[in-house]
């Protein structure tokens, strides 16, 4: 009984009962911790329900009669086989109310125990951090402003914040796949002037959130490509260079076709120049810091291109001059500004003398081409004149001999169709086995092509495997920590392995005195036979003797005699078995008794008795006691 | 932790003992986290000099990132290692790395911290009662009403103007209540 005392103890303190510790059996159950049991049990059970019932025992013995009534209602709602009623809260008995509190804990909801076998979920595991995070913070008491560390001012302060604030880095990377290989101008760039992230901002504050946001821009951007190139550079059969190379043509064709569209109005002259400037422009976008110094044409879009430029160089200038000259801030500020003013009129004056050039070029450029075309109109006239000049001198040298001439043109032809004929034959040899030679190829490459989409499936399904996996393993390890974590904080004092070890030795006593109570079974069933038996030999024999001593005791008075005595011990042997069987049945009688007696002291009835009396008369004054109020009134 | 494919890279280069010594990957650490917990660092440790500087300085990068995404995930020295083992580290530098990080972690986690905002603070409250005998429009208005003073904590540098209202029984009835249904439902929000 002790063990499960114990369990029985355990289950009532998880459901929020506040057992002392020195309470180690239902045997030292006081009357207020039975019914404070049974409300908190049954507030788990059944919300609705526990909800009307106080767990502390009210002093008035009505109202505690009245609880032990309605916990008894809402015991045997809950389907309770064994007898209750309010007794059996108020005057318990331990067998009675062992057995209640194992069919209440029974029925408690195994919810708990089951979730924590169940992968919790991203959101409640969220909601616990968060729980125990402000519990943490509301536990550390408040600390005035002057005396805080600078962990205390973050939980309690709000004078260390600082905004998000992200600025971009240059990270000196070896190559980049979307730039391609990295020119020794920028190379030089990154190893002489370049100053580490660190020192690339001005405010030292930005420095983590930049860090961050670089980051996560990057794994964007790889994301991204990964998923791109899975599900369309996969298919386009081209190594990621090529990709990257052919996605970049096209988005510069489709932008160049969107602006023309949008600019129909421009003239034929002007629009071959913004064409050309524009694809200048585009080729910017794609490496545009690369191409710096590729700007020296000018034009409005190359002018802002400058511009934006210009106001990104300048920065850099700035850090790299900065661990140089440490001067003062503000004399610094005021040089760079003189400074500016005097590079932009200078970049004005540039830009206007550029203009001006460009407008001369366009001019002279066109005039050129005009030129060159009237040039080349006549060029094709002279050579016309010129063939039709060489045929007619022929036809003049040959006129005076027409007549052989004519015979003689006439073997010319003839003989050219010949060799016309002789080289269409050569050609059909030739032609012939290359076509035969071409078909093979195409059918080759056909196979090829059929092979290579397989690979390409079986690569995608690999891809999509290693995604699934990658996930599966993530997940995995998400619930392993989880569930380790859980393990840390899951209370130790639960021995399960003892348990399941005392579980299976009672199980396997049990089977012990299975056998031997089936043994016992056939012992007393033999018995019972060989009785049965030997009551029918009995009754056999003396049905025998009687019937032969009968027939001689009409003539003989000493058979006669012997046959009243054979009655005579008949009777006594009956008798003599009706008592010993008499007597087994008192006897089990008497043990049936003992145990009665037993369990009737283990009921606590005297201690009952004197309870109830107190009680009772507790309850007459009361009553008597409200009764001279209701007179009063 | 996820970090970018750039991040990794310069880490994987840190992982080199070809590359970097065990001195120099030791000046590089330092070098990291001192950047990021007292300002700028100069990249000029003796160790270091004959490496080259761009795969220095993109190294330094690397590592700082790796520094910042710990911190923000709160990662323990056994997720850093088994990243860091990802890309490479032999045990050697793994252990550093982790005793440096747990070194450092506190401030690490002060640093972060203080990335944001929140609403001000309010540190104390100091209240006077107004007792409003007449107004131009009424004769008699014998309405009582508290003024109300809010200290907000403030910043070293510029100080925030405190916040002064006045209000009658109710609303401040009102607010206190509000004010205790907050404290309860934080109460509440710990219990789950």
């Amino acid at each position: 009984m002790e063990e499960v005392d114990k369990i029985l103890i355990r289950s009532l303190r998880l459901s929020g009962t506040d057992i002392p510790d020195e309470v180690q059996s239902v045997r030292e159950f006081t009357t207020e911790l039975i019914v404070e049991a049974v409300v908190r049990c049954l507030q788990v059970i059944n919300p609705s329900v526990g909800a009307g019932l106080s767990h502390i025992l009210p002093p008035g013995m009505s109202a505690r009669f009245r609880i032990g009534i309605s916990l008894a209602q809402a015991c045997q709602d809950l389907g309770y086989q064994g007898e209750v009623g309010y007794q059996t809260f108020l005057y318990s008995s331990e067998p009675e109310i062992r057995r209640l509190l194992l069919f209440l804990v029974e029925k408690l909801p195994r919810d708990a125990s089951e979730d924590a076998a169940q992968p919790v979920g991203k959101s409640t595991a969220l909601h616990r951090a968060i729980a125990t995070t402000i519990k943490e913070q509301l536990a550390v008491p408040w600390v005035p402003p002057t005396c805080r560390t600078p962990r205390l001012q973050l939980l309690q302060g709000s004078c260390l914040l600082k905004q998000f604030q992200a600025r971009p880095l240059v990270l000196p990377r070896e190559s980049d796949p979307s730039i391609g290989k990295m020119p020794p101008e920028r190379k030089e760039f990154f190893v002489q002037f370049l100053p580490p992230v660190s020192a690339q901002l001005s405010r030292p504050a930005c420095f983590a959130p930049s860090l961050l946001e670089q980051n996560m821009a990057d794994l964007c951007t790889d994301q991204d490509w990964e998923n791109e190139w899975k599900n369309q550079g996969l298919g386009s059969r081209m190594t990621p260079e090529e990709y990257r190379q052919w996605k970049h043509q096209r988005l510069q064709h489709r932008l160049l076709d969107q602006l023309r569209q949008a600019a129909p109005q421009a003239g034929p002259a002007p629009q071959g120049g913004t064409a050309r400037d524009l694809t200048q422009f585009l080729g910017t976008f794609g490496a545009g810091q690369e191409r710096m110094g590729a700007l020296d044409k000018g034009s409005r879009f190359t002018h802002t291109q400058h511009l934006a430029f210009k106001q990104e160089a300048e920065p850099t200038a700035q850090i790299h001059t900065l661990p140089v000259s440490r001067t003062s801030e503000e004399e610094l500020q005021e040089r760079q500004a003189a400074e500016v003013e005097i590079l932009e009129s200078e970049l004005g004056r540039l830009v206007g003398q550029i203009e001006e050039i460009e407008g001369q070029l366009a001019t002279l450029g066109l005039t050129l081409t005009q030129v060159e075309g009237e040039v080349r109109q006549r060029q094709l006239g002279v050579t016309e004149l010129e063939q039709t000049l060489r045929v007619k001198g022929r036809t003049v040298e040959l006129l005076p001999d027409a007549e052989n001439n004519m015979a003689k043109l006439q073997v010319v032809v003839e003989s050219s169709a010949q060799r016309i004929i002789q080289l269409a034959a050569q050609w059909e040899k030739h032609r012939v086995p290359l076509i035969q030679e071409f078909r093979e190829l195409k059918a080759l490459h056909d196979s090829k092509e059929l092979e290579s989409s397989q690979r390409l499936l079986e690569i995608r399904e690999l891809h999509e495997r290693i995604r699934s996996a990658a996930d599966e393993a993530k997940r995995k390890d998400d619930l392993y920590k989880q569930l380790l974590l859980e393990l840390e904080s899951l209370p130790k004092d639960v021995s399960r392995s003892a348990y399941t070890q005392r579980i299976l030795e009672i199980v396997s006593n049990i089977c012990k005195q299975k056998e031997e109570i089936t043994k016992i079974l056939s012992d007393t069933k033999e018995l019972q036979k060989e009785i049965n038996g030997l009551t029918g030999k009995l009754d056999r024999t003396f049905a025998v003797t009687d019937e032969l001593i009968f027939k001689d005791a009409k003539r003989d008075e000493a058979v006669r005699k012997a046959y009243k005595y054979l009655a005579a011990l008949h009777e006594s042997c009956s008798q003599l078995i009706q008592t010993i069987e008499d007597t087994g049945t008192i006897l089990r009688e008497i043990r049936d008794l003992e145990e009665q007696i037993e369990s009737e002291t283990s009921k606590k009835t005297l201690n009952n008795l004197e309870k109830i009396l107190n009680d009772y008369r507790a309850l007459k004054q009361e009553n008597t006691a409200l009764l001279g109020r209701a007179r009063e009134t | 932790m996820e970090l970018s494919e750039a991040a990794q890279g310069g880490l994987r280069l840190l992982a080199e003992p070809g590359r970097f010594s065990a001195r120099a990957f030791a000046a590089l650490l330092q070098a990291a986290f001192r950047s990021l917990l007292s300002g700028p660092a100069e990249l000029d440790h003796p160790d270091l000099e004959h490496i080259d500087p761009a795969i220095l300085k993109y190294c330094h990068a690397a590592a700082t990132t790796c520094i910042v995404e710990a911190g923000k995930h709160r990662a323990e020295g056994a997720a850093i290692s088994s990243y860091l083992e990802d890309c490479k580290f032999d045990k050697e530098r793994m252990e550093q790395f982790c005793t440096e990080y747990q070194k450092n972690k506190d401030f690490l986690e002060v640093l972060l911290g203080s990335v944001g905002r929140c609403p001000l603070h309010v540190t104390d409250v100091s209240w006077r009662l107004e007792y409003q005998i007449k107004t131009n429009q009424l004769h008699k208005n014998y309405h009582p009403a508290y003024l109300m003073t809010l200290n907000v904590e403030s910043s070293d540098s510029r100080s925030q103007p405190d916040l002064n209202f006045s209000c009658s029984m109710e609303q401040l009835q009102d607010l206190v209540g509000k004010l205790k249904d907050a404290a309860k439902s934080l109460e509440r929000a710990t219990q789950l």
